[in-house]
């Protein structure tokens, strides 16, 4: 895959589709990420917002539609499936952490093995991105002597390793208490102020507001609105968007 | 005084003191009747009688033995020949219910299907009637003289006869405690590297370990080599009979077979169980960053369900080793069954009875006691709730 010199948007999605069963998740989604764009996806819970950045990475199969991830198409295909998971890191609500391993070495896996990368330099990039989300003291811990909120931050750290050129977090702060959510949060801020591509998933409407370029509001499996923050906390048109951030906003 | 039983400290103790001074009175009361019973029908007690001999054989034994060894040296045979079944048994149905159980988990609807009915069948019929079965398939094997052969072995009706090196006997046990180690070490260097190295280095070392080990047993093979003798013993028919190589007979394997099918039915839902304990998202986690399907399962899967299954499977194989008393049922001479037969012919019931129990004690407790180490080194780290 030859995606750095690849011209166009970091994800583009069309008509997309996906069907549990006889249960429409995703109707006809369109969407397309530019390079360097910081996304917020909300919206209830079951309006299809996790399965839709799933299938980003093909954790989910979609069933219509088409998926293109820095210019290859996401389909049956074992080889393009590998290169776009390679570029692309996500996070996720339940950090899934391996608990077998240190800290250190759940940062170093995929590097040594997918990226073949030398022991050396895998251990040198962990420890980088450990220190970038502020536990460098934690590697030779294991993630179970971890609080939730370090947790979270090795996830993403381990994530980062891979050198992705794309961030997918599926509520990343959903599992977390309130002063672990403020920590897990600057990362992700200092994140997209060095230019990731970065797709989130979350209800933290604050983090919605400071960083993204775009809020997409989605319910029942459609996006129902798309919009730059300002615009979509303030002068959103549609009922159900209104009626959302009166839920969420209004505690 | 009446303070004093108030106390609540003072009370326990009285407690301990009545509970273990009833039992210490119950024991002293046995075995006081026994030795008057014993003594009433002349039978003297003791643990004289194992260094005579014993005057009867033994059909199957990996040691030498005649009917002039005396009892204690028929007692190591038995011991010998249950640890010997109970080990190809256990590994047998390990691997039997490894790919059950996995056939279980599978995608594959008719992997599934095939699992769970192997599951239904031998999970509910008796290891008796098992054993049973598959001896008399084994009994209705061809004569030596049609055998079946197959990389040098022999099937037969009377057993399966496979070659064995001309190696004197101190050698032979040597080369096999290597090879046990080529086994061991690479899982013990795998662990104490797990730190210091990266998974591509420990696989490396743990190669050189199993490949030391096993140059090792080549070495002590070559060195104990019998003059005169081609290396290898192939068995060869001679007459009506077979001679050479190693007979295994059919009471062994019979049990042997039994216990893989009956036990890997039960180590099949065990692995399945398993399986399913790890967490989705552990190899969703693994699939987002780009590992393939395989190593997923090797580096992810298999370690956790690894982690789980393992109490449980020491349970199982704790279980199937008491299982190898069955023996008697076929006539195999394990240990219960010669405890069985020193009874028979010397009347020393309890001596029998009590080094039969201790033996078994100690096979499985140091069984346990393995598993509880390997348990405690593997053991996930801190606390696995989330949040």
């Amino acid at each position: 895959m030859n995606s750095t010199q690849s011209p166009g948007a970091a994800v583009r999605i069309e008509n997309l589709d996906k069907y549990y069963g006889s249960f429409h998740a995703l109707r006809k989604i369109n969407l397309s990420v530019e390079r360097g764009e910081r996304i917020v996806v909300c919206g209830p819970s079951g309006s299809g917002k996790s399965t839709m950045i799933r299938c980003i990475n093909r954790l989910e199969q979609h069933n219509g539609g088409r998926i293109t991830v820095l210019g290859t198409e996401l389909n049956d295909d074992v080889g393009n499936i590998d290169g776009i998971r390679r570029e692309v890191g996500m996070v996720f609500q339940h950090f899934n952490l391996f608990p077998h391993m240190t800290v250190l070495e759940n940062c170093m896996l995929a590097p040594m093995i997918v990226r073949k990368q030398p022991r050396a330099e895998a251990e040198a990039t962990a420890r980088r991105y450990l220190e970038k989300v502020r536990i460098p003291e934690q590697a030779m811990k294991f993630p179970g002597q971890l609080s939730g909120g370090q947790q979270q931050r090795v996830a993403i750290a381990r994530a980062l390793c891979m050198q992705p050129q794309i961030m997918l977090f599926d509520e990343p702060t959903s599992a977390l208490d309130p002063e672990m959510i403020a920590e897990v949060l600057d990362v992700m801020v200092t994140l997209a102020s060095e230019g990731m591509t970065m797709i989130c998933v979350t209800h933290e409407m604050g983090f919605a507001r400071r960083v993204a370029d775009r809020v997409i509001f989605m319910d029942g499996g459609e996006i129902v609105e798309e919009a730059p923050p300002e615009e979509f906390f303030t002068s959103s048109r549609n009922e159900r968007t209104r009626q959302f951030l009166s839920q969420v906003l209004g505690h | 005084m009446s303070s004093l039983l108030r106390n609540q400290k003072v009370r326990n103790a009285l407690l301990q003191l009545l509970y273990v001074g009833s039992i210490a009175a119950l024991v002293l009361a046995g075995v006081a009747i026994a030795r008057q019973n014993l003594a009433e029908q002349g039978i003297t007690s003791g643990f004289d009688f194992l260094s005579k001999s014993t005057g009867w054989d033994v059909n199957f034994s990996l040691l030498p033995a005649t009917a002039n060894d005396p009892y204690w040296w028929f007692f190591l045979i038995g011991i010998i020949n249950t640890l010997f079944l109970g080990s190809v048994g256990l590994m047998l149905a390990t691997i039997v219910g490894t790919i059950v159980g996995l056939a279980r988990t599978s995608s594959n609807e008719l992997a599934r299907l095939l699992g769970r009915t192997y599951v239904d069948i031998f999970r509910n019929i008796p290891l008796i009637l098992q054993v049973f079965f598959w001896y008399a398939v084994i009994t209705h094997l061809p004569t030596p003289r049609s055998a079946y052969e197959a990389w040098g072995m022999l099937l037969t009706s009377r057993g399966l006869y496979v070659p064995v090196p001309n190696v004197g006997g101190p050698a032979m046990t040597l080369a096999i405690f290597a090879l046990i180690a080529a086994i061991a070490l690479p899982v013990w260097l795998g662990r104490t590297s797990r730190l210091s190295q990266p998974i591509g280095e420990r696989l490396a070392i743990q190669l050189a370990g199993a490949a030391a080990a096993l140059a090792g047993a080549a070495i002590i093979l070559a060195i104990g080599r019998l003059p005169d003798l081609p290396l290898v013993d192939f068995p060869a028919l001679q007459g009506l009979n077979l001679k050479g190589g190693l007979r295994i007979p059919p009471e062994f394997s019979a049990l042997a077979i039994a216990i893989a099918i009956y036990g890997g039915s039960y180590i099949a839902e065990i692995v399945r169980g398993g399986f399913k304990a790890v967490g989705k998202g552990q190899m969703e986690a693994a699939l987002s960053l780009g590992l393939s399907p395989w190593r997923v399962f090797t580096l992810v899967r298999l370690p956790l369900a690894l982690r789980a299954m393992l109490p449980i499977l020491a349970n199982q194989y704790v279980w199937l080793i008491k299982a190898t008393t069955m023996g008697i049922a076929v006539g195999f001479t394990d240990f219960f069954m010669i405890v069985a037969l020193t009874i028979n012919h010397s009347g020393q019931t309890l001596e029998a009875i009590g080094i039969l129990m201790a033996g078994f004690l100690t096979i499985n407790l140091s069984l346990a006691a393995v598993f509880n180490r390997i348990n405690k080194a593997i053991a996930l780290k801190g606390n696995q709730l989330r949040g």
